[in-house]
């Protein structure tokens, strides 16, 4: 038993070195999503391509369940060797898109492999049509920036500078790529020396079986926490938003299936992949980092002190189905797919409340949004690019305590403060706060979302943003508690009244023009109507709340900053009816279902499938332009979809069925 | 407790530290640099009562005169432990319209955004204290909106009425322009008279909104409370007739007066730790070893400084929850100290801490009903602290209850009880390692440079398990390892910190202009020491610019004058910013345009330091130890054990052993040998 007290000293000297990579990053990494945003990572890979060792609180913490076999596999691994890759398709699921940048380099001891270091930076710019590289219009993965399947940067300690050269000429800031690479470089060269000093301390077969042991040992925590769940089918069904582009809404289907000490996440019923950067490209390996964060996330909390490597997910299956927008192939973008993980979260969570009740919260705000201000400098007479505050919302109410304000559980972002802002770019920023009656109603009440509010003073400026999401269909609530605010845009151009303009693709500003973007508010938990009165009161004090919000969501009643007993008890009674039922969708989502019910839906997916991958979003699309006059009127049946697919089926039969048509037109 | 000769007829100065549990006292004697010594139990309801305390019994069992105390000076955490109970005052906050949330949101990112329990902390000011007014200057400081004095007087009269003692005033761009501000202080000075007031610009006029306006509302939140208790100690020092004035320790690791400290008591935070840092590096440099990694190990955590011939500084310093934008001294904080609780998780594997017993109950051997095994029960079970010697024997330890709560914890993992603590060892040990590594990475150094240098209540006995994990092969341990913090506080400079927002690019200003807000800055400076000492004095000025190339959103802290490097042109300022840079990131561009963000000076009154007693040179008789039985590296081992008040400079020791004193036990591991300098510092050599 000697080995449960090595097993710890192990995983702890393997933390140490993730850590010490990440800090090492950190301190001489170049770029803004280094400095600012923490958006790298670090850790150790075992020989057979297995994640042992990640930072916790340092970088993106969201590596667990990183696969590292395909690179692996398709390279010959020599001493001093580093290999950098960023596509996601030959990669197989450890990229997710190309922004992200990995440097992976292998450690050997006396001629043997031992396992490999590992580590990335998300570069500010990798190419592409646009600055940044990312947007949610891109329709294709070339689109995107440049693709490096797995090659050696370094060739046993020799850097390939032509490579170098050619990877530098084809993105926008090369200076600052390099300067991230050397940083990864140098983290990479740390990790080496410490493997080795810990395999000349302990031998290389104990650190080899180490690897092994703390693998064991975290999939051992997490087939007991899952165990302690009941076996059965849960469902979730939600929406990402890409109605910023011809695609629309795409319908996510989650399936959490737990059987014994193993969890299932079944995407079967999802859409196909899209001709947006909202692809995911998963490979439905097992285990994918940005599938099981949801329940991490849950191991987590219950139990702070599981060992934070890929053990956790070895008992995570993934049925992600080929060509759905959780597993596209190739050439699908992907650039905004972090929307994608968000959503996967918050339905995670929604099929885990029914199971974990008491610690799962209602919906969150479910977005990061990163909005772009491009703008003439007038003194310096070049483009100014700079990141506007990045735009998170609310959590979902708890079912022990409210949500969290302007916080949600990828909250891992920094902003920026204002004074910087105002100093780097031609604006005034009216207003950085919390947005009022915003939080989801209920008994334990969602976090508050955020409001930004700033006016041009230059010129023009040009604004772009990714990842805003639920603007159509707003954070559910639970157990009885409302749904969050969706998210608003509002654009008061100088002069005129101000409009609710929905999601960013691209802007354009002028001078004195004012442009709000507010955030989420998390879903409710709860009854509202059951909820402390002097809670209500409290939240109206602060000025999160107002006093007719009080009255209409919470039946309470205020009358000279007090709360009126009588008056709330009568009208807490008049509510006709009790909120039930496990979820609270909203209205508008409630309309959305009965005029698309899942069976159609699921069925026109399933119809187009008869075509090939290249064709199925124009088919896709042609039926949803045929089938949409439907649902306005009603609802759109099994038969409506057969009918239209029929139609279709028709006029694409072949190329020839496609001339005589054209031709019996003429 | 006393150290060297009897007390001569000299002037002295008293160093205290007042800490949760203990006052520390440290009595210098200027001449001879003889030092006497005393702890005292804290009282946390009445710090300045402890001081009290302890001053008496310096007079009466030491025989020191008060009157003959030169030199004042003490370190204390009331403002710490004020700001980590929310025992402050009802604090308002007056801010420009639009921004009342900056205390709510932060800096956005969430402590542990995996937790679904995790929440932000609890804002200083609650939101319905915080009052919006009309005002607003540009990031240029031109006045956009001029301040609504209506407004104002309706937002002062709405706090007050709500109960508030004190008020912040942050306004957006202050650093700037803080005419708004200052006008904002007069009113609200003219219409509430007994109201603490404080505003950003005079706190910390630094661009970045939530942290200046951060700390200014800790300023307002802790001030009335400091002012109340300095005026009890200055009280305290009437009544003894100590004619001395008093100065406290600062989280820069400098000195400032009471009454400066009343005012501004945010400086004082980490003033604790960083005593201890200044202490370090004064033991380190007479040591011979200017590069050290400091110790400090406690209760509940141990507190890592990475010294490198100078006291190291950070402008990101964190106090409880929130971040501390002031230049604080740069310390790490780890969590496992020798309270560390030991337990098994479900899958059977050892893990020890976070949690620490903390001193109530405390480990299992301090017999207050603590049950659960500790890092200090295992060293008590493996022989390495003699239970009847704790704390100079005052405080026996329950050998028996801690080989039970090791036992019971063996049992869980199928180990003997010492097998058990040697296993609590290893791991804790590991968990240290694990924590320091990321911490000199971050500042870039190699272990394998640097000495340890230990002190704290555990500090001693771990130090040597720990840098055998590092690769240090040398661990120093001062003479009172128990008192570094009240001992620092005795060889502190004044010192404090200045900085202005400045913004300045190198191809749009000159030589002069940077000259001149340098030199506004050394102004303010100087009079900040005169109003000290009521004279200026030999001192130092350091400056220092946070410095980027144009374009990039971060900065790196350039020194422009001190004793290594002087600049005389912009573009000399500019090739110290290039060679910074290639430093850290082993490139610059030497074309690019640089911007000076921020410029800073740190101002240091100087005063010669005592020189300590030097010990009896004694290298040819071995001190003889006495024996017991010590489990290390896996089997029981006839150990030494020495008085560390017999050890004389010289004498060489070798481990397995154990040096005892009152307020720690060092050890010495297999393979170790110590060697006693001319100050009674212990050098040990441990073989990796």
């Amino acid at each position: 038993m000697k080995d449960q007290v090595f097993i710890e000293i192990l995983r702890n000297r393997f933390q140490a070195i993730a850590n010490e990579m990440a800090s090492t990053i950190l301190r001489t990494g170049y770029t803004v999503f280094v400095k600012e945003t923490a958006d790298y990572g670090a850790g150790l890979v075992s020989r057979s391509g297995v994640l042992f060792a990640a930072p916790v609180n340092l970088g993106v913490s969201v590596m667990i369940g990183m696969p590292v076999e395909a690179v692996i596999r398709q390279i010959e691994w020599e001493d001093g060797d580093v290999v950098i890759v960023n596509d996601p398709y030959s990669s197989e699921g450890l990229i997710t898109h190309l922004p992200d940048i990995y440097l992976i380099r292998p450690i050997f001891d006396a001629g043997e492999l031992v396992c490999f270091a590992m580590n990335f930076v998300h570069s500010s710019d990798i190419g592409g049509r646009v600055p940044g590289s990312i947007s949610p219009s891109s329709t294709d993965i070339f689109q995107e920036g440049l693709r490096i399947p797995p090659y050696k940067l370094v060739r046993k300690g020799e850097l390939d500078e032509a490579f170098l050269r050619l990877f530098l000429s084809n993105c926008r800031i090369p200076d600052q790529n390099w300067g991230d690479l050397r940083a990864l470089l140098s983290a990479l060269h740390t990790a080496d020396t410490r493997i080795r000093e810990l395999i000349t301390r302990y031998g290389r077969e104990p650190v080899l079986t180490g690897i092994d042991g703390v693998l064991d040992y975290g999939e051992m925590r997490a087939r007991a926490l899952i165990s302690a769940l009941p076996d059965g089918d849960y469902e979730f069904i939600d929406y990402l938003e890409a109605d910023m582009t011809p695609v629309g809404l795409i319908r996510l289907k989650l399936t959490l299936r737990i059987k014994g000490d193993e969890l299932t996440f079944d995407f079967t019923g999802t859409d196909p992949q899209v001709q947006a950067a909202m692809n995911l490209p998963s490979h439905s390996h097992r285990g994918h980092w940005m599938i099981v964060i949801g329940v991490i996330n849950y191991f987590r909390t219950v139990d702070p002190h599981v060992p934070y490597n890929s053990g956790l997910v070895r008992p995570l299956n993934v049925i992600a189905p080929r060509g759905s927008v959780v597993n596209p192939e190739p050439p699908a973008a992907c650039g905004v797919r972090a929307a994608a993980q968000f959503r996967i979260l918050d339905m995670t969570m929604g099929a885990l409340g029914r199971v974990a009740p008491e610690i799962i919260p209602a919906a969150g705000a479910g977005q990061i949004s990163i909005a772009l201000v491009a703008t003439p400098d007038i003194a310096d007479g070049e483009m100014k690019v700079s990141v506007l505050q990045p735009l998170c919302g609310g959590s979902g109410g708890r079912p022990v305590k409210d949500g969290i304000e302007a916080g949600d559980f990828c909250t891992f972002l920094r902003n920026i403060p204002n004074e910087t802002l105002e100093h780097d770019l031609p604006i005034v920023i009216n207003r950085y706060g919390l947005r009022p009656d915003s939080a989801g109603p209920g008994e334990h009440r969602g976090g508050s979302g955020v409001e930004f509010s700033f006016q041009l003073t230059g010129p023009t400026a040009a604004v772009t943003a990714r990842g805003m999401e639920r603007y159509v269909f707003p954070p559910w609530g639970r157990r009885g508690g409302s749904t969050g605010t969706t998210g608003l845009t509002m654009l008061r151009r100088t002069g005129e009244a101000a409009e609710s303009i929905g999601k960013i693709d691209l802007l354009n500003l002028r001078q004195g023009d004012e442009l709000t973007l507010l955030t989420q508010g998390g879903g409710g938990f709860g009854d509202p109507f059951v909820r402390d009165p002097q809670r209500v009161l409290a939240d109206i004090v602060r000025g999160l709340v107002t006093v007719e919000a009080a009255e209409r969501d919470y039946g309470v009643v205020i009358l000279d900053g007090a709360v009126n007993e009588a008056a709330t008890v009568a009208r807490r009674q008049e509510r006709v009816e009790t909120p039930t039922g496990e979820y609270t969708l909203g209205p508008a989502r409630e309309a959305y279902d009965r005029a698309w019910p899942g069976a159609s839906q699921e069925s026109m997916n399933a119809l187009i499938k008869q075509f090939p991958n290249v064709l199925r979003p124009f088919a896709r699309a042609e039926l949803l332009a045929e089938l949409r006059p439907l649902a306005t009127k009603g609802s759109v049946t099994l038969t409506d979809v057969e009918a239209a697919f029929a139609r279709l089926s028709e006029r694409w039969r072949g190329p020839h069925a496609a001339t005589t048509t054209v031709l019996a037109a003429d | 407790m006393r150290d060297g000769s009897a007390m001569t007829n000299g002037r002295l100065r008293l160093g205290i530290d007042i800490g949760g549990t203990f006052t520390d006292f440290v009595l210098m004697e200027e001449q001879s640099g003889g030092l006497h010594t005393l702890k005292v139990p804290s009282r946390p309801a009445d710090p300045a009562g402890a001081v009290e305390e302890g001053i008496r019994r310096l007079a009466g069992d030491h025989g020191m005169d008060p009157a003959k105390i030169g030199y004042f000076v003490h370190g204390t955490t009331i403002a710490l432990n004020a700001l980590i109970q929310r025992a402050g005052v009802p604090t308002g906050l007056i801010i420009t319209r639009g921004f009342a949330d900056v205390l709510e949101i932060g800096r956005l990112r969430l402590p542990n955004p995996n937790d679904f329990m995790c929440d932000r902390p609890e804002s200083l000011v609650p939101r319905n204290l915080v009052r919006e007014v009309d005002e607003r200057l540009l990031a240029t400081g031109e006045i956009l909106r001029p301040l609504d004095l209506d407004q104002l007087g309706e937002a002062v009269d709405q706090l007050v009425d709500s109960g508030v003692e004190a008020i912040a005033v942050s306004f957006l761009h202050s650093y700037r322009n803080d005419a708004h501000e200052r006008a904002a202080v007069e009113f609200v000075r003219a219409r509430c008279p007994d109201l603490y007031v404080t505003s950003s610009a005079d706190t910390w006029p630094e661009q970045r909104e939530y942290e200046r306006t951060l700390v200014t509302v800790m300023n307002a939140y802790l001030g009335a409370q400091m002012k109340a208790y300095f005026d009890k100690l200055q009280g305290v020092a009437a009544t003894l007739e100590i004619d001395a004035s008093l100065f406290t320790t600062k989280s820069n690791g400098g000195l400032m007066t009471a009454a400066s400290a009343a005012e501004a008591p945010v400086q004082t935070l980490l003033s604790g730790p960083a005593s201890g840092v200044v202490g370090a590096l004064h033991v380190a440099r007479i040591a011979g070893k200017p590069r050290v990694i400091s110790l400090d190990i406690g209760g509940t955590s141990a507190d890592v400084a990475i010294i490198d011939d100078g006291v190291p500084y950070s402008t990101e310093g964190r106090v409880g929850d929130f971040p501390v934008i002031m230049p604080t001294v740069e310390i790490s904080s780890i969590g496992a100290g020798g309270g560390s609780i030991a337990w098994v998780d479900p899958a059977g594997v050892l893990k020890v801490g976070p949690k620490s017993a903390g001193s109530d109950p405390g480990p299992a051997c301090y017999g207050r009903g603590g049950t659960q095994a500790t890092v200090t029960d295992a060293y008590v079970t493996l022989g390495i602290i003699d239970p009847a010697r704790f704390l100079g024997g005052r405080m026996p330890l329950d050998a028996v209850a801690a080989r039970a709560a090791l036992e019971e914890l063996g049992k869980q993992i199928g180990q003997s009880a010492t097998a058990a603590a040697a296993s609590v060892l290893e791991v804790v040990t590991s968990n240290m390692y694990a924590q320091l590594l990321p911490i000199m990475a971050r500042t870039g150094v190699d272990p394998r440079d640097y000495a340890l240098l230990a002190y704290g209540g555990a500090g001693p006995t771990h130090a040597c398990l720990l840098a055998r994990e590092l690769g240090i092969t040398q661990v120093i341990v001062p003479r009172f390892p128990g008192l570094l913090c009240a001992y620092g506080s005795l060889v502190a400079d004044l010192k404090s910190d200045f900085v202005a927002t400045v913004l300045l690019r190198s191809d749009q200003t000159t030589f002069e202009e940077l000259n001149a807000r340098f030199a506004a800055l050394e102004e303010q400076a100087r009079a900040w020491l005169r109003q000290q000492t009521g004279e200026l004095g030999r001192h130092k000025i350091v400056r220092a610019a946070d410095m980027r190339y144009r374009g990039q959103s971060f900065e790196l802290t350039v020194t422009l004058s001190d004793e290594h490097r002087t600049v005389h042109s912009l573009d000399e300022a500019a090739a110290a910013f290039h060679a910074d840079y290639e430093d850290v990131y082993s490139q610059s561009d030497r074309t690019a345009v640089v911007e000076f963000v921020n410029v800073r000076v740190t101002i240091s009154g100087e005063k010669p330091h005592p020189a300590l007693t030097e010990l009896p040179t004694m290298n040819d008789h071995p001190p003889t130890p006495g024996e017991r039985q010590i489990y290390l590296d896996g089997a029981w081992r006839g150990g030494g054990v020495y008085e560390r008040a017999s050890l004389q400079s010289g004498q060489r020791l070798t481990g397995p052993a154990v040096i005892e004193q009152d307020d720690t036990t060092s050890l010495l591991p297999l393979g170790a040998t110590a060697t006693v300098d001319r100050w009674a510092n212990v050098l040990i050599e441990v073989n990796g």
